[in-house]
């Protein structure tokens, strides 16, 4: 069967905040500067444009309104402004107030949202401003000339679970274009390819990623005001754990619950299922849950490593936005606004090169210079080591970031060296130095507290059985022999979606690695906390994974 | 030959359900939605035959504005054209009032063929194909298997599932109504070319000719109690054991 092929002027990978913010962009100055229209395409591995994608969420708005300034006549789901700001450090039975929000904390004039229907209605707009938006298309290969992308092949669908053809195989097409803009989302596996073709991270340093797991909630209307937002540090997590939770209240009684813990923990039986299980019993949390109920889950991975983190984010003929790059301030515990703001600055440089007929990495360096100059830096510079500093545990973090808004984030080693989170797991001996204790389980009650299995069935995620497993672990034997005693196989609890599981061996005795592909939630943190770098998250076929309506 | 396939938007199959507030129906404000089974299996039965024997395959859609995502799937993978009958009284309506709304906008197509999906996945009722066909005055067969059109076009020789493994040939005369039973054909992806074409063809939106809900409404929707009983039975095995034979025969009934 023969390879279709598609030729464009720009193709966006991925239909986030970031990729359909350059798309938009794109379809705009076409309107704005006349001539031959640029043809635009963005592809989306999820069934529906936002149904991949997680966030708390609280938008900043700064971005969205220079990119579309009558996003309010065009019904942009903004409906709720933040009202007030409150942030707690946690024990494990009191909730003590910070007397003060602290300032990248306040909110004032940004919305509580559900960044799935914003950024349906986003695709929307984007849709309806003339550019192609390819749902159910994974982007599996970039395309190259030389070191130069040309584009994206996406991903063979018909597949069986052997690797045989079905009868209603469908070869995957590739997708050519000028300049390749790569909105992946974070740990995008085209972005991660792209880094190590070309080592665009040599120098920076490696990026950092905690895990986000959330829950929403309906709850008693009037239990929590509408606009309401809620973070907390503190229980569960040790001192030496990154990490906390937030509570962001929506119309009509519903809450967005979640939690966010480093994926840079030392301990190696740390499990954030259970760490935002625990956040949930807590007083504070469990009381304005009570009576409520659960109605839809999701975890996702967030970069975390900040302006030293992020690679070099040009190439010949192609570009990396968004969380793909590590977009993200995670003092503030913001990324949309910066996504948005790197999808257009993208937009702007792709848009001129492909006029200019030169898609040379070094015309595309313009995209460096707009992030340098622009609102990216002056927002990110500042707090550049302020992650880095929780390394040394929760006070020195919290130290180090109140100091930084005196001295614009200056350290004595500037960057701040840090390790790769997965570095940072000790081995079961090297942690507790004897027998590990009980770790700290939770009851799981259905109501307030539930299991992974249960958890993502509320994520609606649902993939093609009878299709390949798009975890590739490269050697298996690791787990049964060397990770089981060296960490106590943390796949198992680092992924929220209970993908991983240790089972009795089908012949003789000891264990074998079973992976329950069916059940990804594409969160990530798997390719990025297996402490040998074994993982590797590929695509599933196209419309596959969780859907986060609503979310 | 000139098919219509009548295609229904219906909540995805794994969506944890709730009832709304109402009490008539869930809680669909920000379900996700995806085309009806049965009918995506319909359609791809039109879309081989039109394969086979030439001519047009239009798509008809009973529902609210948001059954549009349906639509241009459809269009995606290979449907001409498309007629919506759009009203937010159908999101919930039962089999007599989708057939009328769509025969109201059906009729003057003259069809020579009409498939639907054997039955929905939310109402369940396998019946929105049967009335259509009584409304638009043709004959029609369900459950179908296979689908042969004669030499001459004139005719149809269709195979019906029966019970246990039985089933029924049987003719009828175009134009006809078929419903078609999920299954009977392995479902095409659709392709970007699709989609792009999907994008320049003809969506034909028709209002709904007689609002108002007919023939049966919903009264109440509520989760079913779960109710688990456990009784023991005392006294020596051989008795117990008898006692519980006669209990699962006269009260539980499955023996």
């Amino acid at each position: 069967m023969e390879r279709e092929t598609l030729d464009v002027d720009v193709l966006v990978v991925g239909g986030g905040p970031a990729g359909l913010a350059a798309a938009y962009r794109l379809a705009r100055l076409n309107e704005e500067r006349g001539g031959e229209p640029l043809m635009v395409a963005v592809l989306e591995k999820a069934r529906a444009a936002g149904a991949h994608l997680l966030s708390g969420a609280v938008l900043d708005p700064s971005a969205l309104s220079e990119l579309m300034p009558d996003w309010k006549d065009r019904g942009a789901p903004l409906d709720v402004p933040v009202r007030d700001d409150r942030i707690y450090f946690l024990t494990a039975r009191r909730a003590l107030p910070f007397p003060v929000t602290p300032p990248p904390l306040r909110n004032h004039g940004h919305h509580v949202v559900s960044l799935n229907r914003v950024v349906k209605w986003l695709g929307e707009q984007v849709e309806a401003a003339g550019v192609d938006v390819f749902t159910g298309f994974s982007g599996t290969e970039l395309l190259y000339e030389g070191d130069r992308v040309v584009g994206v092949r996406t991903g063979d669908r018909g597949i069986d679970r052997h690797g045989e053809r079905k009868s209603a195989f469908e070869p995957g097409v590739d997708i050519r274009a000028r300049v390749t803009v790569l909105a992946d989302g974070v740990r995008g596996n085209l972005t991660k390819t792209l880094i190590g073709r070309f080592d665009l991270d040599a120098g920076r340093s490696p990026q950092s990623y905690a895990i986000g797991i959330k829950e929403l909630w309906d709850v008693d209307p009037g239990r929590l005001a509408a606009g309401s937002v809620i973070h907390t540090m503190g229980h569960p997590l040790r001192f030496e754990e990154f990490g906390g939770g937030f509570i962001y209240a929506l119309p009509a009684g519903r809450l967005a619950v979640g939690f966010v813990a480093g994926l840079d923990y030392r301990d190696p039986l740390f499990d954030p299922h259970v760490a935002f299980q625990r956040f949930k019993r807590h007083p504070l949390v469990a009381n304005l849950l009570a009576g409520g109920q659960m109605v839809r889950y999701g975890a996702k991975a967030l970069p975390e490593g900040g302006w030293h983190a992020i690679p070099r984010c040009h190439v010949d003929g192609a570009l990396i936005v968004g969380d793909a790059a590590g977009f993200l301030n995670s003092m503030r515990l913001k990324g949309i606004h910066l996504a948005m703001r790197s999808g257009m600055h993208a937009a702007d440089v792709a848009f001129g090169a492909v006029r200019a007929n030169d898609v040379s990495a070094r015309r595309l360096s313009e995209y460096a210079r707009l992030v340098e100059e622009g609102p990216i830096r002056r927002e990110l510079y500042p707090v550049r080591n302020v992650h880095q500093s929780f390394a040394g545990g929760l006070l020195p973090g919290l130290l180090f970031s109140g100091m930084s808004l005196l001295t614009g984030g200056w350290w004595f080693r500037d960057p701040m060296p840090s390790h790769a989170g997965h570095e940072r797991t000790r081995r079961i001996e090297q942690y507790y130095r004897g027998a590990p204790p009980e770790p700290p389980g939770v009851p799981i009650d259905r109501a307030l507290t539930f299991d992974r299995l249960t958890n993502v069935h509320y994520s609606g995620t649902r993939h093609d059985e009878d299709q390949p497993s798009h975890l590739l672990v490269a050697d298996t034997d690791i787990c049964r022999t060397r990770c089981i005693e060296e960490y106590r196989n943390p796949c198992t609890r680092f992924c929220p979606a209970n993908v991983y599981e240790i089972v009795d061996a089908d012949a003789g005795e000891g264990k074998r690695l079973q992976i329950n592909a069916s059940n990804c939630v594409h969160c990530k943190t798997c390719d990025i906390m297996d402490p040998y770098q074994i993982i590797d998250w590929v695509p599933p076929e196209g419309g596959g994974g969780p859907s986060y309506e609503g979310m | 030959m000139k098919i219509a396939v009548c295609i229904k938007q219906v909540v995805t199959r794994d969506w944890p359900l709730r009832a709304a507030e109402s009490a008539k129906w869930v809680r669909d404000d920000d379900a996700s939605f995806e085309m009806n089974e049965p009918d995506a299996y319909a359609l791809e039965e039109a879309l081989r035959l039109k394969e086979r024997h030439g001519g047009e395959v239009v798509v008809c859609s009973a529902g609210p504005s948001r059954v549009s995502q349906v639509i241009r799937e459809a269009l995606a993978r290979g449907a001409d054209r498309a007629v919506h009958v759009a009203s937010d009284a159908l999101s919930t309506a039962g089999a007599d009032t989708v057939a009328s709304a769509l025969a109201g906008a059906m009729r003057d197509e003259s069809f020579d063929l009409v498939l639907t999906g054997l039955q929905s996945d939310d109402q369940g009722f396998g019946q929105t194909g049967v009335v259509l066909a009584e409304r638009l005055g043709l004959p029609h067969a369900t459950i179908i298997m296979e689908v042969d059109v004669a030499a001459d076009g004139g005719s149809l020789r269709v195979k019906r599932e029966l019970e246990s493994g039985w089933f029924q040939w049987l003719s009828l005369p175009l134009p006809a109504l078929l419903t078609i039973q999920s299954g009977i054909n392995q479902l095409r992806y659709a392709t970007l070319r699709g989609i792009m074409a999907a994008k320049r063809k003809e969506i034909r939106t028709v209002p709904m000719e007689n609002a108002e809900a007919r023939g049966q409404r919903i009264l109440e929707l509520y989760v079913p109690e779960k109710a688990s009983a456990t009784r023991f039975i005392d006294g020596p095995a051989p008795e117990a054991a008898r006692e519980l034979v006669r209990l699962l025969r006269e009260e539980a009934r499955v023996l």
